[in-house]
């Protein structure tokens, strides 16, 4: 080879090799059609510290150690970008398999997203399947007239309280407030022995309105009504976010984000903190060696019972190919089984969503024995209210408008509830209603 | 009068020289131009084809909709505030981007030594750590019931401040965060153009008895006029871009939208709400303001030039 032809066969085995490499992309994945299926898992609870990554790994590796014919590939996903991540994937033609999805951004994903059917790929199995999972649940993830979520990390609101500052606030922590007037008068004494009141989270860090939902269902409103319409500025959802802000204004709930919250709860600076359960072993974490950690149940306002409202995440799956769908399939209903949801609970901390489960010698009978922590919010369980999604594919932006130009400004900073929720839901109908 | 002509067949023989005289720079710049071309105007060209289109990203544009998506921006009133945002922390930043890295480059060049050098290092420090790993870090200092910040300033009698939460206090917080960066960095900047000084004028004017104050004023700073310059255009145009991270950790726009700015919006838009068209259209008009505000920069630069 002379000198002047070596660039031209170097240029040559380049695009060879890009050639081919194109060639390799675009080749049918074989995966899905020999003895091995290999799916995708996008997992906001994989790969994170503590109890919710930990017991996301137990849960790969049983399901592992059950189906070795299926090779499950977990990618990590930081919560609040979990729709957008996905977004994007699917616009890249790389859209994950199976994806564990916050009840909050499942409207905007149903509409959006390619989003399969889990009851048509089950076919049979599914009648079977279903049968003893709390049914308000699976309810929660219809669309289009067939279920297309399947609850898996399901948490609600609960009351964390510090047994150490009630007893130094004179405060009987075998009896913790069940009514938002009592927890106003518990933080009253919590406040007059040098520590902070209460928090109620509703700042959600993944910017859902759960606990919004939470607070304006237990109150009498509604933030979306029985036809779709946004009622969130009604005189009694008006009236309940207006007793969270009170609890801010006469000094009893610390006007901070509820990252600061968690700091101050786990460190013994506050009393009471009304959160998630997912919360569970963070707290218990925080208070191991610092205080005694006890749970109540969801307050109730105004004589009317507790509605408190889910959080969490449904299993939904992407995948097109048959093959992988069948994978899927498996994966979620080992997931969704009872092993599953037993695992759930035990590792990560979240509520049993099988009735059966909390009393079975078999599943979490002794579980429950010693960790008395879960026992108020599965003592709710019934009383939950479903997740409620404004409408269409903008559903998502509209909680975050709800989130931060409605909630954030009347419970952190003193903004008119009446005139800020008016203004918000009007701006959130437009936003809905311009599809 | 003499007349040269030259042959014929000599034109001829040298035409292919010429052109291959005039092709090969462009033959040698065209990696770059490529390069320019694939990555920086092309997504430029479809950022401004995405501006008239309703598209959310995962399915196909529903279509043209002319000027739609900017009208949707002019009428928010989001927008005007992020775009107000951004002209303050580009203001805000410009004397951390100027004045006090100079004045340290300035201090730490008038006294060389371990000391100095110790010091430069200490400064330099936060400039080389992750920037989410020090916005998070500062989160955590700056919570208002349990961070190192409330504590500090409970030594002095001051009662807690929400600094992240307090629409007066967040931007001046994430502005600070930024600025400790920027000044390190630019400081470093500053010193490089200082050991690159004539310091035969310093050492004339010295034996001639000038202060050091006046050698500073009179000779220093002028030489590094440049230098200023460009560090401060550099601010001014970037300065947006340089807050993101702290915002996007630390406040997310919030609160009331005080620390919002039109970077952070255009992701909001793009990339959580998947309004591409109408991110793309403010990405559009950041673009426009940049070559507006280059081109009147240019005319009044033009009008004081001595004819």
């Amino acid at each position: 080879m002379n000198r002047s032809t070596r660039p031209l066969v170097a240029t040559a085995a380049a695009v060879s090799i890009l050639a081919l490499s194109a060639c390799a992309a675009s080749a049918p994945d074989t995966s899905a059609t020999g003895a091995s299926t290999t799916i995708t898992f996008s997992s906001y609870s994989y790969g994170t510290q503590g109890a919710a990554g930990d017991g996301m790994q137990v849960l790969l590796d049983a399901f592992a150690e059950a189906h070795p014919d299926i090779t499950v590939v977990p990618e990590a996903v930081p919560v609040a970008d979990a729709l957008t991540k996905t977004k994007a994937a699917v616009a890249a033609g790389s859209p994950p398999d199976v994806q564990q999805l916050g009840y909050s951004k499942m409207a905007e994903a149903f509409a959006t997203l390619p989003v399969q059917s889990i009851e048509e790929i089950a076919g049979d199995e599914w009648d079977a399947h279903v049968d003893g999972i709390a049914p308000g649940l699976v309810s929660t993830g219809e669309a289009d007239g067939t279920v297309k979520a399947l609850p898996f990390t399901v948490s609600i609101p609960t009351l964390f309280y510090n047994a150490d500052i009630f007893r130094e606030a004179g405060l009987d922590p075998e009896e913790p407030p069940a009514t938002i007037d009592e927890v106003e008068d518990a933080a009253d004494a919590i406040v007059a022995a040098g520590h902070n009141g209460v928090y109620f989270g509703l700042l959600d860090q993944g910017k859902s309105d759960y606990l919004t939902q939470s607070v304006i269902d237990s109150a009498g409103g509604m933030t979306v009504d029985d036809d779709g319409e946004v009622v969130l500025d009604s005189a009694k959802a008006v009236a309940g976010i207006q007793r969270i802000q009170d609890l801010t204004t006469g000094g009893l709930q610390p006007a901070v984000g509820i990252d600061d919250a968690v700091a101050a709860f786990s460190t013994g600076d506050l009393g009471m903190f009304v959160a998630t359960t997912a919360l569970m072993s963070n707290l218990q974490t925080g208070a191991a060696d610092t205080f005694e950690l006890r749970t109540g149940g969801f307050p109730s306002f105004d004589a009317k019972p507790a509605r408190p409202t889910h959080s969490g995440a449904g299993l939904v799956v992407l995948a097109a190919d048959e093959a992988k769908q069948d994978a899927a399939w498996e994966f979620v209903k080992f997931m969704t089984s009872e092993q599953g949801y037993t695992m759930i609970t035990e590792e990560m901390g979240y509520l049993p969503l099988r009735a059966n489960l909390a009393t079975d010698d078999e599943f979490l009978a002794g579980y429950f024995a010693e960790n008395t922590l879960l026992l108020p919010p599965l003592g709710q369980l019934g009383d939950v209210t479903p997740y409620r999604s404004f409408a269409g594919a903008k559903s998502n932006q509209a909680t975050v408008m709800l989130q931060d130009d409605a909630i954030s400004p009347i419970i952190l900073r003193g903004a008119d509830a009446r005139q800020t929720m008016s203004e918000v839901a009007d701006r959130i109908r437009e936003l809905v209603g311009s599809e | 009068m003499t007349l040269t002509t030259v042959p014929p067949r000599a034109v001829r023989e040298d035409a292919p020289r010429r052109v291959r005289a005039s092709v090969r720079p462009w033959l040698y710049l065209s990696p770059v131009l490529v390069a320019i071309g694939v990555w920086i105007y092309a997504p430029a060209l479809f950022t401004v084809a995405l501006s008239v289109l309703d598209w959310n990203l995962t399915t196909p544009p529903t279509g043209f909709v002319g000027a739609d998506n900017f009208a949707r921006l002019f009428r928010s009133a989001d927008f005007w505030q992020a775009l107000a945002q951004t002209a303050l922390y580009a203001l805000a930043l410009l004397p951390f981007s100027t004045v006090i890295p100079l004045g340290l480059a300035i201090m730490l060049w008038q006294r060389p030594g371990r000391a100095s050098t110790v010091y430069r290092s200490l400064l330099f420090l936060p400039v080389m750590m992750a920037p989410v790993a020090v916005a998070v870090s500062w989160k955590f200092m700056l919570n208002p019931l349990v961070g190192l910040a409330n504590e500090v300033v409970g030594w002095f009698g001051v009662p807690p401040v929400n600094w992240l939460g307090d629409p007066s206090t967040a931007l001046v917080v994430i502005v600070a965060v930024t600025a400790a960066k920027v000044t390190a960095f630019n400081m470093l900047l500053f010193s490089a153009a200082l050991s690159g000084l004539d310091r035969r004028t310093i050492e004339a004017a010295r034996l001639e008895g000038a202060t050091s104050w006046e050698i500073t004023r009179f000779i220093v700073a002028p030489q590094l006029a440049g230098t200023t310059a460009l560090l401060g255009t550099l601010s001014l145009v970037l300065a947006g871009q340089w807050v993101f991270t702290n915002v996007t950790v630390l406040t997310q726009g919030g609160p009331d939208g005080v620390t919002d700015n039109i970077y952070y919006r255009i992701y909001t838009l793009g990339f959580e709400f998947f309004e591409t068209g109408t991110a793309s259209a403010a990405a559009v008009v950041v673009l426009l303001v940049f070559a507006v505000a280059g081109i009147a920069w240019r005319l009044v630069r033009r009008s004081h030039v001595p004819r």
